[in-house]
């Protein structure tokens, strides 16, 4: 036994309860004293030019407090990674979801109202939608100010000499494979209220999983809006899921600001559904050439990849998730030689941003797809050619990952024994079985200057924890791995422990819900600050107790000594003697921890984390030949923690994870034709139901991190990394076709299907 | 969403009346889970909505000849029917795979024909069954076959202020079984992709339809009809229907005149599904292409009626879990 009583132990959510019962308070409960509803007008055309925007019906509305228009927003703030997006547009709308008038009503229902009577004209404009148009010479610009319509970033990455490599390797696969845009589907959708008070600091109530950087952004449209030297305080409501969606700021944050500005008085946006789907940023459909190779012996000789991804017109985090996807191209499973490189493009679609994985699954799904044609090629079995090149501790990666602990091979192991890969595949009878492996930052990334974040202790009177955390709970279970982990080291029950998490004006920095991060980093921030209150609470109760601080020990809040069990105190009692006396003191620790990672240099290089995670996962499918229908027989889900803190918690991660992935894998796009998306509705955008959960083993595989609190890795986002390939892996297996662009759909499989047996004919 | 007043009339001839004074701005609403969302997407104004909730008239399920059901009935009464399940198994079918529990609960069987969506679950059943829609006006009922009932997309044979009352179905003798399904791109809370119903009477000349050993009650059906293959079970009567593979449900007629009368087989089955997708016509939407819709009709029209005489051989709870679902 490891003695632990917390850490370990499958612990329900400390939230469970409020939201079970409908208690907790989602930003679409909130109501401020005083507040009017924001509503958004979004262009009906993916490109065109403005030439009427009429709104003196909507203002002469009665209960319409204010109507704003692109003329509105003072000196010409533009916001985004790139600083390309204003948040209302004027002059020419570039995407059906551009912003061009924004209302503020005493009521939803009188918004609503007001943008239907908001008249516009447009002139529309030929539109580029396909990224590979957008690249040719000549194409039309997206934003006629940049010289191109492929953006300015360095994407590549080399290592070693593919070239040579290729000439050695004695096998080689190639192959251009695709996806398509997915979105989040929280079931929270987004929403703000923004309120200023009198001296114009500036509230945001919000659903944001990064509060710290949200400030910061905030704070600079304040400044541009003239309010110069202001504050901005970020409240959290309670978060209904985030997976990236609200990673960045958007328009409709700033509009928010702009209506309260003018009308003085707090306003409040939320997102419809349909909203939610048109106007949140999607993950961004890829076009990756690939091609791998390998020796006679199966071991990888290098790996070539280029990508194209749609940007769409303005420019979020989407653009960066190549630097992620560097991850999983330069380090899973152990190759020598690597070139990558990759374009993001402008186009009048919808523009992306961050989405769990941030642009491994993309990566993933060519590299394990590809995976599979090499071993066929080679003639070794899927299997084999992973284990002859799994990654393994102590490893330098070509991007300079120092591999500090790699349970992939026992991943793998677990996939094969769990599926009993032997009798199972190659079985030519529409069942078949496939697997792909994944790697993931699993401690940190520092793709900021920071990757840290903060944690504030204080104890009470009666012996009562409150942990103030810089860490977002988006309803991954932040709250209760940080509590397990305080009341681990300070000995005290689960209840006595309170998480502060959702107010700026109190929380430390945190650099946000991201990079499945949160339990490395927050975790550590918060093992630190609880050991150093431990250390002033035991070296008052050592005075105490007449016994030296080492002899000391604390359970169930009861402080002793190990050498003599008589000699004990209640924590309450000593703080109340440390509190109550002359030149008394209170019980306050805090403890930054900022992992020691490093950003990428020029050339990509760089321990970008701390640790990294590892995974496999293996399925059975049984695929309808008459109809292309795919069914998931069995699927299992091997992954590397480190430590699991809370197992209950950790799996769920791995069965939302994986069943996310297999929406991405067999069902969901969102259908845009021509700029207009068309199925932006839980109807027509197939995320699974409840019913459509397959049998899933979750298996934790635990490699003990020393860096990781308790030995923990990150577990957010790997569950839905390798869940593409290895479905299409399998499909492949079952019938013999391979589908290379997602999602893999009856109509796709079955075309295969007759074109393999006119082939044969 | 804009305001209405919302009425409840207790009667059928007070709805109607209701409606008459609505000066056209009325609509019936029963479980509202079409009517709702035609509001909020603004396709619809209604200055008043006409509750048929509370009307007994429309909530009778008589089995007395054949089979009756009002218009107001759930899809959860309905697939939880144990008749229905064992004589008219086409509509358990469809009603236990419509929307979700939540919706089977308070969507009716009227409204989902009323509304008359090309991909409406229990439109094909009913064409299958050979249903006829009572219909109640100012001046008294009058029935129509429901195959004439669908004039097109959200287009039905009710004049102004007409309520659909319910359906009549006739009774079919013991050799009959039927089938429908649904082929859709998640397991729930989707509308089929198309849908395809089918209702058979087998014929064995001087014997008992059944399986007699133990076997029957494992193996697939495509083996037991091939064991059967010397009796030469005919077809007596066959109906087959065909949702969203034109601008309303229609009957596959030409593949029921093909099969009427013959020796069953599955390869004959087979034929007959070509023969029924050469009678639709499917579009190209989001939801789907037309080609993979017309082939998926020539497999489940296969499917479908295999199922259908399934019911008949082996009628048997046990067997087929999927009516249970
Ligand atoms: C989430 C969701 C999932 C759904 N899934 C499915 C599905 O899987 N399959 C499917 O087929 N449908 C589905 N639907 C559509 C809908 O639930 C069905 O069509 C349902 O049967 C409609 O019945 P209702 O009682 O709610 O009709 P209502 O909405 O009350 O009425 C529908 C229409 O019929 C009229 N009407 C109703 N009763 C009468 C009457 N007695 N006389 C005259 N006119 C009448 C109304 O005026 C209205 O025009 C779904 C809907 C939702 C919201």
């Amino acid at each position: 036994m490891d003695g632990l009583k917390f850490v370990g132990k499958r612990i329900p959510k400390k939230d469970a309860p409020l939201k079970a019962t409908g208690e907790a308070i989602y930003i679409q409960d909130l109501k401020v004293p005083g507040m009017l509803y924001g509503k958004i007008l979004y262009s009906k055309y993916p490109h065109a030019k403005i030439l009427k925007l009429d709104i003196s019906k909507a203002s002469a509305l009665p209960g319409v407090k204010a109507v704003i228009t692109g003329g509105d927003v003072p000196n010409n703030f533009k916001f985004g990674f790139l600083k390309d997006n204003p948040p209302l547009k004027s002059g020419k709308v570039l995407s059906t979801r551009d912003e061009i008038a924004a209302v503020a009503a005493v009521s939803q229902e009188i918004a609503e109202e007001a943008i239907d009577l908001i008249d516009v004209e447009y002139e529309e404009l030929p539109g580029i939608f396909d990224p590979i148009e957008a690249m040719k010479e000549g194409a039309a610009l997206v934003h006629e100010e940049f010289p191109s319509n492929v953006l300015k970033m360095p994407w590549k990455f080399v290592h070693g000499d593919v070239e040579a490599a290729k000439k050695e390797s004695a096998f080689i696969a190639e192959d251009t494979f695709s996806t398509q845009w997915v979105t989040h589907c929280c079931l929270g959708t987004s929403g703000c209220v923004a309120s200023f008070d009198v001296g114009n600091t500036l509230t945001m109530y919000s659903n944001t999983q990064i509060p710290s950087l949200a400030q910061g952004d905030f704070l600079e449209a304040l400044k541009a809006f003239g309010l110069k030297n202001k504050r901005v305080r970020i409240i959290q409501t309670v978060i209904g899921g985030g997976f990236g969606s609200k990673l960045d700021t958007y328009a409709y944050e700033y509009i928010a600001i702009l209506l309260a500005l003018k009308t003085r008085r707090p306003v409040k946006i939320v997102f419809s559904r349909e909203e939610e789907f048109l106007a949140t940023s999607p993950r961004q459909p890829t076009i990756t050439k690939i091609s791998q190779g390998c020796d006679k012996d199966g071991k990888l000789t290098f790996r070539e990849m280029a990508m194209v991804l749609d940007n769409g017109a303005y420019t979020s985090w989407g653009a960066t998730t190549p630097s992620v996807m560097m991850v999983p191209i330069s380090s899973l499973y152990k190759v020598p030689n690597i070139k990558y490189t990759a374009k993001c493009v402008y186009t009048n679609n919808t523009y992306s941003q961050a989405f769990r994985g941030y642009g491994n699954p993309q990566a993933t799904f060519a590299i394990e797809s590809c995976l599979d044609q090499l071993a066929e090629k080679a003639g070794i079995d899927p299997v084999e050619i992973r284990r002859i090149n799994a990654n393994e501790s102590g490893e330098v990666t070509p991007q300079n990952f120092r591999i500090t602990s790699c349970g992939m091979k026992d991943c793998i192991e677990e996939v094969v024994k769990r599926l009993d890969w032997k009798n199972k595949c190659k079985r030519g009878n529409g069942k078949g079985v496939g697997m792909a492996s994944l790697i993931h930052v699993g401690g940190a990334a520092r793709v900021y200057k920071s990757d840290g974040c903060g944690t504030i202790i204080k104890v009470d009177d009666n012996g009562k924890v409150d942990v103030i955390t810089g860490a977002s709970e988006i309803g991954q279970g932040s709250d209760t791995i940080i509590a397990q982990i305080v009341a681990e080291v300070l000995g005290i029950p689960m209840d006595d422990i309170n998480v502060i998490n959702n107010d700026t004006d109190v929380c430390p920095w945190d650099v946000g819900a991201h990079a499945s991060r949160t339990t490395f980093v927050a975790g550590n921030s918060a093992l630190g600050a609880a050991q150093k209150i431990k250390a002033q609470i035991m070296e008052i109760a050592a005075k105490n107790l007449g016994e030296p601080v080492d002899a000391l020990d604390m359970q169930d809040g009861i402080i002793f000594s190990k050498n003599d069990k008589e000699k004990s105190i209640p924590l309450g009692k000593v703080l109340r003697k440390a509190h109550y006396s002359l030149g008394g003191r209170m019980l306050v620790a805090e403890h930054f921890y900022d992992p020691p990672n490093e950003n990428f240099d020029q050339t990509f290089r760089g321990n970008l984390s701390v640790s990294y995670a590892y995974g496999a996962h293996g399925v059975e499918v049984e695929v309808d030949r008459e109809t292309g229908q795919v069914k998931i027989l069995n699927y299992i889900a091997a992954h590397d923690v480190g430590k699991a803190i809370n197992p209950m918690l950790l799996e769920g991660q791995i069965y939302g994870g994986g069943l996310q992935g297999i929406g991405y894998a067999l069902g969901e796009r969102m259908i845009y034709d021509k700029g207009y998306l068309k199925n932006g509705n839980f109807l027509d955008y197939k995320m699974p139901t409840v019913r459509d959960v397959p049998p899933v083993q979750a298996v934790i595989v635990e490699s003990d991190e020393q860096a990781g609190p308790f030995g923990a890795k990150g577990i957010g986002e790997p569950g839905l990394v390798p869940t593409a390939p290895a479905i299409a892996n399998a499909i492949y297996d079952a019938v013999g076709v391979r589908i290379k662009d997602l999602p893999i759909t009856p109509e796709k499989i079955l075309r295969a299907l007759k074109e393999k047996e006119g082939q044969k004919a | 969403m804009g305001s209405f007043e919302y009425l409840r009339p207790a009667s059928i001839s007070e709805a109607i009346a209701l409606m008459e004074g609505s000066g056209g701005r009325g609509v019936y609403i029963a479980g509202g889970t079409d009517v709702m969302v035609l509001i909020r997407q603004k396709k619809i104004f209604p200055g008043c909505l006409i509750s048929l909730r509370n009307i007994g008239d429309l909530a009778y399920l008589n089995t007395a000849s054949g089979l009756a059901i009002g218009s107001a009935v759930t899809h959860n009464a309905i697939a939880k029917n144990e008749f229905i399940q064992k004589k008219y198994t086409a509509l358990t079918d469809a009603t236990n795979k419509v929307g979700s529990l939540q919706i089977r609960n308070v969507a009716t069987m009227g409204g989902n024909i009323c509304n008359a969506a090309p991909s409406a679950d229990t439109a094909c059943p009913l064409l299958v069954l050979d249903a006829q829609a009572v219909i109640a006006g100012k001046d008294g009922d009058r029935k129509v076959p429901i195959d004439d009932f669908f004039l097109g997309p959200n287009k039905v044979a009710l004049k102004p202020g007409e309520i659909l009352k319910g359906f009549a179905m006739p009774a079919f003798n013991g050799r009959t079984g039927s089938a429908y399904i649904k082929h859709t791109r998640r397991q729930a809370m989707d509308l089929p992709m198309l849908g395809v119903a089918a209702r058979i009477t087998i014929r064995i000349d001087g014997d008992e339809i059944g399986c007699k050993d133990a076997l029957c009650t494992i193996d697939n059906i495509s083996n037991i009809l091939r064991r059967f293959e010397d009796e030469k079970l005919v077809c007596e009567d066959i109906r087959i229907a065909m949702g969203v593979v034109a601008p309303r449900p229609m009957r596959a007629k030409k593949a029921e005149e093909a099969l009427k009368g013959k020796v069953i087989s599955e390869a004959l089955f087979e034929e007959i599904g070509e023969i029924a997708a050469s009678e639709c016509q499917p579009r190209d939407s989001i939801r789907g292409e037309a080609w993979y819709r017309r082939d998926m009709v020539k497999v489940l029209t296969r499917r479908a009626i295999l199922r259908a005489v399934d019911r008949v051989i082996r009628p048997d709870d046990m067997i087929w879990p999927e009516r249970l679902w």
